[in-house]
Formats: structure tokens, C-alpha cells, sequence
């Protein structure tokens, strides 16, 4: 019920305003504005680092992170803290570049250019003029979706080159060399080979920069295969600032080459080294600006893997000391010729290496880049130290158990299997994150009928049950029988419980798997659900000239799992070659449903994403298409109203991205979640219309997974860049419906809201380094929606009790959209003693009010909107009710005590003030005598009652004031009865209090009316 | 004691917020003179007296803010009955935290004086910027609480540089973005205002600032302009 006591009507209070009224009122982030996400992390596990730059004249504070998946981070401090910069954009980063003339001029090229299965893909080249704060995109390569290197010629800044490799899943022209002469305006290419084969390097010699070095790479990923090399790839000279090229081959592999790491030394640039992919992949050295070249024999580590550790530094100082950093890492002090591994003191360093910066002022210093996050190094790559404050972990799926708070389970791209409280004490920090199982990481379950089990995967279907309370794993993957072909896992295997019938456990290969023991019986409960192609199945052959062959390009493989919420008969699958099947009767029979999909401009053979059965209607199912893998980025989501027959796709100009998952709220079917490679999306009205949530989450974050948490109403974010991010509380955006969007203001039911202190403790020590999320909060807060932000008049809330009374009154926001302020449910704190040398937590401490049923309202100028609520005692075994009353009881007395307190000392200061002139003034001795007397007896008092002499915080003088504040302040917070000696000293606090009100009534009548006489005598003479 | 630590701090943006006042960005400017008043009228500024309340939770904290043009700013607040201040003069600045046992006035870092100087002009940035010595440029939208503001980039004579955001309804400032270096790191102050009125004089203020360094808004409860200010206040007098 929401009643205004508006006699004008707050309509008219907004047009005074807002000249101009909007028609209709158009929903979008910024209605949700305060449903903020609280970035849990984990700083412990970080993500896929792909780009670090430095400013030079800094020496070392401050520099640039770039990620896979999570933006642009910048820290000015070295590293003490991070920012994220990039939030707006698109946060797959391939390369980052600072004008070091003027290094308030960086430059950023999105997509990543470690062409792994997962890599995303970038929209283009952005330049910033203010050192990163804002960015604008320019230079129209918008359509390169990979860049892996932009350099800046050292002698006019204005020049620019940038290389980009190009698409990895289809032929494109934006492939290639580019540069620019207007610092980014505008790009021309200057080096292109073909539609499949684009530039993956670029160098310039810093005593010429007319002398350029790129290397060409001929590359292709399709949803079933990978191939690194190919005549297109080769090593390249330029002597004219690009204008023409000459292929490098003396002395190098004959073609075809795969992708080529080049450095060159900066201190002696005739000297290069370049790492070849080919037949026999080999570490080459030119010492002659590349006419010749020799091969160099070389560790595993400096030629693993090429087309994923593609980096290779030279010391800009000593051309000897060569970096490599690739699988571990490597370095060498004698240019090439031989390379030692960095020791493991200091503390495992993670694999996976694509970006080095060294400080150029402090060459000892580096800091490294892998797929577990930063790492910094003073001894030249000896040992390292983790950077343990980047949250840009890469979550594929994230879960939630029903615990209070609930933990949230979820695995990481290259970082295997973790579970965190989603809130606890201190807030969420990097050593409240548990690992719980190895390798890769996606899908991880807990046991919705066993708080201690729980289940995770590496990747390949290598599917295990965990028990939580000793992290011990039992391998549970479901075998080959003879009745089944070999097994295809997907690399990101399902596993899915039931949400119908919670006790059963799926997870599938081309075959779905039904267990209903925990995975250690399992029944294959349907044919080969996929297309099972033979032709996308040869992924033995798979790398091109490097056999590469990790399970990620497995495919014909079924990828999504959903049982119906209202019938465990109904169980839809997706696999990853555009089938989407659908049992009736649990698993007896299938009907593929892709057909009557690809009707609706969703292509065939689309991987099935993800598939959300509906709360409501056993026809209604929704499910998300991505068709990247064959260069198709269109956001493909849709719905059935039966049971797939037909389709619906959504469609909005807002949408960005290929889609990875939707979902229905499970209390209100008209709001949906999208989310996509590029953003999270939300529809109030069943997919209408959506807007994109940027609600602290940026707006082009990667979503691979979504969950509404029942107990709690938090939307459950995995961000694959970005760890798991939590909006707590969505129910406003439930409750936002036509009716109240149509008003100008409304005040929200709260609902019954429990009384607390504070539900994850008050103790320990504020952070010092790591990720730390903030907490949970442990108060409902009222929420109220306004149309328009509110420019003119006050805004406040005021709560009274059942009688009327006025309990509190707060300062109340006023931005547009949901507003969220929390009430402490208490009241003021009281006046207390004023004029000590030191201050008291008395004045700022007030008692906690009592279960009841109050109001609150929501004042808007003239306009008052009510809603009555109820605050609830919650039972539990350390507070009774009848102890929160007693507490309350002696809380309430102590608060009198400081009034009464606070009123004897204004008083005693109140007849200092008025004889201690007139008392200076006095001539006659006597007078004198007695006017001193009564100043010091007054004086002597009051320094009983307040400090009078002490000003430092860490010197004691506690006094009377002091003392009501010891156990005030324990009541006040504690969530228990008072104890024996706190309500004995309740009554001795109590004495003091009188004797000192009788003492200074003493006092007054023993010298005032003399002192009084004797100053008129005098003054009369 | 956290509040008292963060308050100095936050009042300094006060002055800056509230009067301070460094299409294209020319034309929002003067869109937004215009709103708050004309240049007329505030270049008859010459003192303002501010009272305002910072309350949290039912704990009302007393702010006076004393300006006098190109002379000097004081802000004064009064926590459990202790009273301390800053102030920003040509010359200097100081600050006095009783709250945390100082028993004098102390030196304010040059970094926070490069700041501060800004907020004397009491007329505001953009009144006459150009003479001034500023420069605006214009940048891209930006929402706000809701509202796509307009948004100018003021680079003021000393160097120091601040973000406005307009409302393109209004041209009131919703909020201003000001870096500040302390000690080599970027410190970014955020404030919002809002609850615009206009005073006698003819000139409009926000009523309501909320800071990122306060935990509560900040309400004006009372404004004189151009009231006798002695100089002496911005006197420091060190015990």
C-alpha cells in the first residue's frame, strides 16, 4: 500500500523542474542504478594477462595491465593498487601502447590475440588523451577483432603502427600492417598477404625508425579444429616506414612457417632473435638487422606451443639478457645462446606466459603476464612475486548452495575448481577462496541434497564428486560400454543437477548421463544426441605444423543440460553442433527440435549454449545460439511457448555479443537475464524490450553464466575476465511494474526486515593487500523508485513507531531509477557532555529499537509517501526476546544517564561562564577568595564528570562520561542480554549521576548567592 | 572518528561545488551561467556565510563554511561539542582536528594548497574563465544517476583539472570530478549536488552535496551573501 499525502501532487512539484516531461518512461541501467555489483573476485586465482606497459619516466609506479577477458587495469602505485579503466568498452585486450613524450596519450587494441578456443574477439582501437580515465574509439579498425601489437615511433609520436592478425574463424581483408600519421585518426594498411593470413608482429628499430620488422601468420580455428601455419606466414623488412617490404629467409625454415616471435634489441638493434614455428620449430639469431640468420638450439620451453606463447623481450639495456616467456619462463644471458628457467623460491609461478614489461629504469624490475594473473620480479626473472589484488579471473560456470550466507562454486579458465562464501567476516578476501579441484575449471555443482559434496571437472569430461569437509575427489566420468562408440567429451563438459528432482545428476558425452547416487551409478539415458558428423571429429590431426590437441576443438559433443523445474520427465539437451533435443518422458524417447529453430535467422549447426526450461509452463523454454566459431557474432536467444515447436528469437538494437546464457526469474516470468560475450542484458517485460546492465559490471563484460539465488534474490554473475560478481537483492527489479514505472515516485513494501548488528562481525583489521570483496548487507534497506532524478526540495526518510512517535529521520537520495537507503534501527544518539579536551564515542552511539511495527516515510519536498513495515526479533539460541528487551531496558537507561550527564556539566559551564569575568574583575581580597573557591569547586567537579586535562588519543582520562560510555557502548552492540556487573553498573553509574547533580546543586548553594553579592558590591561601588 | 578524518577533506570541495563555476562547451557554459544566475550576479559576490548540517543516522553535524573572494575559505564543523577547521588562504592553509588530539593548527601539504587555492575564486570557475586564465573542452556524455549529462573538462590556470557533468535540462551541475595528486597518486574526489535554490541576490546554489568521502550528504541550511566578513577569521592562531 503506498499512500500520498500529496496535496499537489508530486507531478506537479516535477514539471516545476523539468521543463521538459518525458512521454514515456524508458527503463534502463540506470533505473537499477543502486543494485550495485560487489566483485567478489578472486584476487588468489587471476586471469589471462595479455598486454603490460609501463610509463617510462615514471620509473616503475605506474602501468597499464591489459587482460583477456577483464579490461584495462592501471596502478600508479606499483602495483599497491589497481583501477580498472576500461569499463566501458569492450575488455578483451590485445595490446596497449603509451606515447612515452607524452604518456597521457595511451593507446588500446582490443582482442586478444592468444588464439586459444576461448579467446573473445575485440571491436576495434581505442585512444585515451588523459592517461586512461576516458577513452574514445578512432582509426576505424573496428572489424580487425584481433591486435596484437601497436608501436609508436619512438621519433614522432604521431606515427602508429598497429598489427593485427585478423579474425580467427573466418576470411577477412582487415587483416594486416597498419599505420597511422595522425596518431590514430586514421589508419592506412600497409601490409596485407591475404584473407587468411594477417600481421601477429611488429617492431621498430629505435636508432631508425624507418627500419621496420613484422612477422605475417597464417592461422584458422574452426568449431573442430585448429591450424597454426600456412604460405601466408612469413618474416618481414621494411627500410621506408612500410611503404615497401622484403621477406626475410636466409638462413630460416623453408615455408610453410606458422607464427614467428621477433625481438629486437634495443640497445644494439642490428641484433634480433626470432622464434619460427615450423615442421621443427627453432630459436633463429641475426646479428646483421636480419639479412642472416642462424639456428640456435633451444630448450623445449623457448619453442613450446608458438601460436599461444608468442612473446619474446630483449633487455633494453643489455642485449644479451633475452626473455622468454611462454609455457614457464625463460632467460638467457648471452643473447640467445643458452636460456636458464627461473628458480621456484619466492613461490610457484603460474604457466602460461604472453606479456613481459621491463622497467626501464630499474632493468632488474619486470613484472609478467600470465594465464593466473601478474607477477613482479627484482632480480631479473629470477624469482617472483604474485600481484594478488587483479580480479580478472575467467569463470566458464558458477553455482550456489543454500547456506546462510551461501557459498558460490564456479571454475576458471586454466584455474581449476573453487568454492568462497559469498560473504564473511571482513568481507570476501583472497584466502577465503577454496581450491577444490585441478586444471581447468567449468562446471561446478554442489549436491542440492548433500551440503557436503559437490561436483567439478577438468577439462574432457573429467567429471568428479568432492567432498567439501576433506577435499578428496572420486572420479565419477561415465565409461564406454560396448554398446557405445568412443565417448566425445566437450572441453567445457555439463554437469547439471536436477532442478525437479534435485537427486538426480547429469552430465553427458554424445550420450546423456543420469545418476541417482551421486554419480557412482550411472544410466546413459538416451542415443547419440548430436549430428555425429565423422568430418568434425579428426581432431588428432589438430595444430597445423605444432600437434596441438587438448580436448578443446572436441566436437559433436552435447554442451547444455535442463531438466524442467516442473517435471523431471522433461529434460531438454543442446550440443555443440546445433542440435536441441527434448525428452518428455526421461530420456525413453528424443525429438530434436533444431529445425523448427533455424527458421528464425538462427543458422544451423549453432552451438546450443545454454537452454532454460521455464518456472511457469512446461511448453515455455528459452535457449541461446552462438555461431561465433564460424564468424557469425549476432546474439542469437529465443523462445518456445510449446515446448519447441516453434521459436521466437529476441532481438534489440542493445545486444552486443555472441550469447552464452539466458535466464527466467523464477518469481516474476516476465524478467529475463541475457548473457553474452560482450554484456549483461536485462527484459522487464518477457523480451520486449532489454537494456544492458551496467550496474558496476562493465558494460561489455563477458557472461558465460547466470543464477538467481532463491533465498536471497542475488543475481549471480560468471564473467569469463572479471570473476563472480553478485548484485544483492534483485526483487526491486521484479517489482518494478508498468503501474509503478508509470509513477513519479514510489515507495516500495519492505517486507518484514529482521534486526541486526551486523551479521558477519565487527573484529579484525581492515585489508592490506589482496582482493577483498565488500560484504553482503546485513540490513534490508527501503527502496523507492523515482522517475526522474530529483533536482529541487529535500529528500528524507522518517521511521515512526506503532504509537506515531518519530524514531529516526534520514538523509534520503535522489537519483532516478530504485534508491536504496538502510536505517541502522536506531535512534539518535544522545547529547552527551560537551567542553572535555578529548572526545567520546557516547555522542555517536545510540540504542538498537525493539521488534514492532513502524512506518517509514519518504518525504519529496512537500510529499510524504507511506509504507508501513515490521521490524522481527530473529529467535535464536544466544538472544532471546526477552533478553533483546532487557538489553534495550539498560541501553535506554544509559542513553538517560548521558543526557542527564550532558545537562549537569552545560550547567556547571554555564556558571563559569557567567562569574568568571566578573569574578576576574573582583579587587577585594575576601571576594577574590570566594569567587576562586567557587570556580575551583565548580571546575573540581566538572573534571570528575568529563576529561579536562589529556588531549591525546592514546592517554587515558576516563571519567564519569567515559565510564557510562564503557557500557553503553558493550550493550549497544552486543546481541545479548546485559550481563550481572553491566546492570550493577547501570545502578552505580546511576549514583554517580545524582551525586554529582547533588554535588553541583551543593556547590551552587554553598558560594553563589555570596559570590553573586559580592561581585554586585563591587560593581556598585 | 573515521568521519572527522574524511570531513576536512570533503568540506574543501564545498565552496568548489556549490558556487564554483568555471553544442559546444562555450554554449553549455553559458547555459549554465545563465541557470544559476548570470555573471552579474555573481560577479557581485564578494563573501558568502554557509551553514549546513552533515547527518548520519540522527548524528547532525554543524558545518560553517566562511568565504571571502580571492581572500580566503573557512570551514568549520563541531563533532560531540569540539569544534576544528580548515583553512585556505593565498598564503597557506591549515587544519585543526581536535577530534585526533591536535591542540594547534597544522600545515595542509602543497599538494592539497594547489587545490585548495582553486576554491577562493568565489564567483566560480567558469565566470569569465577565459580571463581567468582556464580552458574548457568539450567530451563525451556521460550518464549520471540517470541523467546523460553534458560534460565539460575544466583545466584551470594552476593546472588543476576538473570534470562537470550538466544536466541538459537544467544546467545545473549534478556532479564534478576533480583529481588531485597527493603524494604522487591520483586521488579522485567525486561530488554530487543537487536541491538547487535560488537566493535574493539571484544567484542559484546547491542545497544538497553528497561527497564520495562522507558517509551522509551535506544540507545548507542557511546562506548570507556578501555579509561583513572580517579577515581575521582566516587568521590561524597557533596556541
Amino acid at each position: 500500500m503506498n499512500i500520498s499525502f500529496s496535496s499537489i501532487g508530486i507531478a506537479a512539484f516535477c514539471t516545476a523542474i523539468f521543463s521538459i516531461a518525458s512521454a514515456q518512461t524508458e527503463v534502463n541501467s540506470s533505473s537499477f542504478g543502486t543494485l550495485e555489483a560487489r566483485v567478489l573476485g578472486p584476487g588468489t586465482m587471476s586471469g589471462r594477462i595479455s598486454a603490460i606497459e609501463g610509463v617510462d619516466a615514471e620509473k616503475g609506479k605506474t602501468i597499464y595491465i591489459g587482460t583477456a577477458g577483464g579490461g584495462i587495469w592501471k596502478t600508479t602505485n606499483a602495483g599497491a593498487s589497481f583501477k580498472p579503466v576500461f569499463d566501458k568498452y569492450c575488455q578483451s585486450i590485445g595490446a596497449i601502447a603509451i606515447d612515452q613524450k607524452n604518456p597521457k596519450v595511451v593507446y588500446a587494441g582490443t582482442g586478444e590475440s592468444n588464439m586459444r578456443n576461448s579467446v573473445s574477439i575485440g571491436n576495434g582501437f581505442y585512444k585515451s588523451t588523459d592517461a586512461g580515465s576516458n577513452w574514445s574509439k578512432t582509426g576505424a579498425l573496428d572489424s580487425t577483432e584481433h591486435i596484437a601489437k601497436i608501436v609508436i615511433d619512438p621519433s614522432n609520436s604521431n606515427t602508429i603502427y598497429v598489427a593485427a592478425p585478423g579474425p580467427l574463424w573466418s576470411d577477412s581483408k582487415h587483416r594486416g600492417l597498419y599505420k597511422s600519421v595522425d596518431a590514430g585518426k586514421t589508419f592506412e594498411k600497409i601490409l596485407f598477404i591475404s584473407d587468411k593470413a594477417g600481421c601477429a608482429d611488429i617492431s621498430i628499430d629505435p636508432s631508425n625508425p624507418n627500419t621496420l620488422y613484422a612477422t605475417t601468420w597464417e592461422f584458422r580455428r574452426t568449431p573442430y579444429s585448429f591450424s597454426s601455419g600456412g604460405e601466408g606466414s612469413g618474416i618481414w623488412k621494411s627500410m621506408d616506414a612500410g611503404k615497401t617490404w622484403k621477406q626475410l629467409e636466409n638462413g630460416l625454415p623453408a615455408k610453410p612457417i606458422g607464427r614467428t616471435a621477433l625481438a629486437i634489441s634495443p640497445s644494439s638493434p642490428n641484433n634480433l632473435l626470432a622464434i619460427v614455428e615450423a615442421k621443427q620449430t627453432g630459436l633463429y639469431i641475426s646479428a646483421d638487422g636480419g639479412a642472416s640468420w642462424k639456428q640456435q638450439s633451444a630448450s623445449l620451453n623457448v619453442v613450446s606451443r608458438p601460436f599461444y606463447f608468442s612473446t619474446l623481450v630483449i633487455d633494453p639495456k643489455d642485449p644479451k639478457r633475452v626473455y622468454r616467456p611462454a609455457y614457464s619462463f625463460s632467460y638467457s644471458s648471452d643473447g640467445g645462446y643458452s636460456f636458464a628457467e627461473a628458480s621456484g623460491e619466492g613461490g610457484w609461478v603460474h604457466s602460461d606466459h604472453h606479456a613481459l614489461w621491463i622497467n626501464p629504469s630499474n632493468t632488474n624490475q619486470l613484472y609478467l603476464g600470465t594465464d593466473g594473473g601478474v607477477y613482479m620480479s627484482l632480480d631479473r626473472g629470477a624469482t617472483w612475486t604474485f600481484v594478488q589484488n587483479l580480479p580478472v579471473g575467467q569463470f566458464y560456470h558458477v553455482d550456489h548452495d543454500m547456506g546462510k550466507p551461501y557459498k558460490v562454486f564456479g571454475g576458471l579458465q586454466d584455474n581449476g575448481s573453487w568454492v568462497a562464501p559469498s560473504s564473511t567476516a571482513g568481507g570476501v578476501a583472497n584466502g577465503d577462496w577454496k581450491p577444490i579441484y585441478g586444471g581447468d575449471g567449468f562446471w561446478v555443482v554442489p549436491d542440492p541434497t548433500d551440503q557436503n559434496m559437490a561436483y567439478a571437472e577438468s577439462q574432457g569430461g573429467d567429471v568428479n564428486r568432492i567432498d567439501l569437509r576433506t577435499v578428496k575427489s572420486v572420479s565419477i566420468r561415465p565409461l564406454q560400454t560396448s554398446a557405445e562408440d568412443k565417448l566425445r567429451w566437450n572441453w567445457n563438459t555439463p554437469i547439471v543437477t536436477g532442478k525437479a528432482n534435485p537427486k538426480n545428476l547429469y552430465t553427458a558425452a554424445q550420450y546423456l548421463y543420469r545418476s541417482a547416487d551421486q554419480g557412482r551409478n550411472w544410466q546413459r539415458i538416451s542415443p547419440d544426441l548430436t549430428t555425429n558428423d565423422k568430418k568434425k571429429q579428426e581432431q588428432e590431426n589438430n595444430g597445423g605444423l605444432s600437434a596441438d590437441n587438448t580436448s578443446a576443438e572436441n566436437h559433436t559433443t552435447i554442451f547444455t543440460i535442463a531438466e524442467s523445474p516442473l517435471d523431471e520427465k522433461i529434460i531438454w539437451v543442446g550440443t555443440d553442433d546445433g542440435n536441441l533435443q527434448l525428452t518428455r518422458d526421461g530420456g525413453k524417447t528424443w525429438t530434436n527440435t533444431a529445425v523448427n529453430i533455424n527458421g528464425n535467422g538462427i543458422p544451423a549447426q549453432t552451438w546450443v549454449s545454454s537452454i532454460e526450461p521455464s518456472h511457469v509452463s512446461k511448453e515455455i523454454v528459452y535457449a541461446t545460439f552462438d555461431n561465433h566459431m564460424y564468424g557469425d557474432h549476432n546474439t542469437y536467444a529465443a523462445k518456445s511457448t510449446d515446448g519447441g515447436k516453434t521459436w521466437k528469437a529476441f532481438s534489440s538494437n542493445e545486444f552486443s555479443g555472441f550469447a552464452h546464457k539466458i535466464i527466467e526469474d523464477p518469481i516474476n516470468p516476465n524478467l529475463l537475464f541475457l548473457g553474452t560475450e560482450m554484456g549483461l542484458f536485462a527484459s522487464l517485460n518477457a523480451g520486449k524490450d532489454w537494456f544492458r546492465m551496467k550496474n558496476n559490471i562493465p558494460w561489455y563484460a563477458l557472461v558465460r553464466d547466470i543464477k538467481i539465488h532463491p533465498a536471497t534474490n542475488d543475481l549471480i554473475i560468471a564473467t569469463h575476465g572479471r570473476g563472480i560478481m553478485v548484485v544483492d537483492d534483485i526483487s526491486a527489479m521484479r517489482g518494478l511494474t508498468n503501474e509503478i514505472l508509470a509513477k513519479d515516485v514510489h515507495l516500495f513494501e519492505t517486507g518484514d526486515i529482521t534486526l541486526s548488528t551486523g551479521n558477519f562481525g565487527n573484529g579484525g583489521f581492515p585489508s592490506t593487500g589482496g582482493w577483498v570483496s565488500p560484504n553482503a548487507p546485513s540490513i534490508k534497506p527501503f527502496q523507492y523508485y523515482f522517475k526522474d532524478r530529483i533536482n529541487s526540495g529535500t529528500i528524507k526518510l522518517e521511521i515512526h513507531d506503532g504509537e506515531g512517535k518519530l524514531v529516526q529521520s534520514i538523509p534520503a537520495t535522489n537519483r532516478k531509477g530504485i534508491n536504496r537507503v538502510t536505517w541502522t534501527q536506531r535512534i539518535a544518539p544522545p547529547k552527551t557532555a560537551t567542553g572535555a579536551t578529548k572526545p567520546d564515542n557516547g555522542g555517536a552511539i545510540a540504542p538498537q529499537v525493539l521488534p514492532g511495527n513502524y512506518t517509514v516515510t519518504l518525504k519529496v519536498g512537500k510529499d510524504e509517501y507511506k509504507q508501513p513495515f515490521r521490524l522481527v526479533h530473529e529467535e535464536n539460541s544466544s538472544f532471546s526476546l526477552a533478553e533483546r528487551k532487557a538489553q534495550h531496558e539498560s541501553a535506554m537507561k544509559l542513553y538517560t544517564l548521558h543526557t542527564s550527564l550532558a545537562s549537569i556539566v552545560a550547567g556547571i559551564a554555564d556558571k563559569q561562564k557567567t562569574y568568571k569575568e566578573d569574578v576576574a574583575k573582583l579587587k577585594n581580597k575576601k571576594s577574590i577568595a570566594l569567587g576562586n573557591d567557587y570556580l575551583t569547586a565548580l571546575e573540581t567537579l566538572r573534571a570528575t564528570l568529563i576529561p579536562t586535562k589529556q588531549t591525546s588519543m592514546f592517554a587515558d582520562e576516563s571519567r564519569l562520561r567515559e565510564d557510562i560510555t564503557q557500557v553503553y557502548q558493550a550493550i549497544c552492540f552486543n546481541e545479548a542480554g546485559p550481563s550481572n556487573l553491566q546492570l550493577e553498573s547501570i545502578k552505580t553509574l546511576s549514583s554517580r549521576v545524582d551525586a554529582a547533580e547533588k554535588k553541583a546543586l551543593e556547590i551552587n548553594v554553598q558560594f553563589e548567592t555570596n559570590v553573586k553579592k559580592a561581585i554586585e558590591k563591587e560593581k556598585s561601588k | 572518528m573515521k568521519l572527522i578524518k574524511y570531513l576536512s577533506f570533503a568540506v574543501t570541495g564545498l565552496l568548489l561545488s556549490s558556487m564554483s563555476i568555471a553544442q559546444s562547451a562555450d554554449e553549455i557554459v553559458a547555459k549554465h551561467i545563465t541557470a544559476i544566475g548570470g555573471t552579474d550576479n555573481w560577479k557581485k559576490i564578494n563573501s558568502m556565510r554557509q551553514e549546513a548540517t552533515l547527518s548520519v543516522q540522527g548524528m547532525d553535524i554543524p558545518l560553517v563554511i566562511t568565504a571571502v573572494h580571492n581572500k580566503g575559505t573557512k570551514q568549520e564543523y563541531t563533532v560531540m561539542g569540539m569544534t576544528g577547521y580548515s583553512i585556505i588562504t593565498a598564503e597557506g592553509g591549515w587544519n585543526f582536528n581536535p577530534m585526533q588530539g591536535q591542540t594547534k593548527p597544522e600545515p595542509i601539504t602543497q599538494d592539497e594548497l594547489k587545490y585548495g587555492k582553486d576554491q577562493l575564486d568565489l564567483q566560480g570557475d567558469f565566470v569569465d574563465y577565459k580571463a581567468k586564465g582556464h580552458t574548457i573542452q568539450l567530451m563525451d556524455k556521460e550518464d549520471v544517476e540517470g541523467v546523460e549529462c553534458l560534460k565539460v573538462k575544466l583545466t584551470r590556470k594552476s593546472g588543476n583539472e576538473s570534470i562537470f557533468f550538466f544536466d541538459p535540462k537544467t544546467y545545473y551541475i549534478v556532479r564534478t570530478s576533480s583529481k588531485m595528486s597527493a603524494n604522487g597518486q591520483e586521488v579522485e574526489s567525486v561530488v554530487n549536488m543537487s536541491n538547487y535554490q535560488k537566493l535574493p541576490e539571484g544567484i542559484v546554489i546547491a542545497y544538497t552535496i553528497e561527497s564520495t568521502a562522507v558517509p551522509a550528504p551535506i544540507t545548507i541550511t542557511k546562506v548570507i551573501v556578501n555579509g561583513k566578513i572580517d579577515e581575521a577569521v582566516f587568521k590561524v592562531v597557533t596556541k
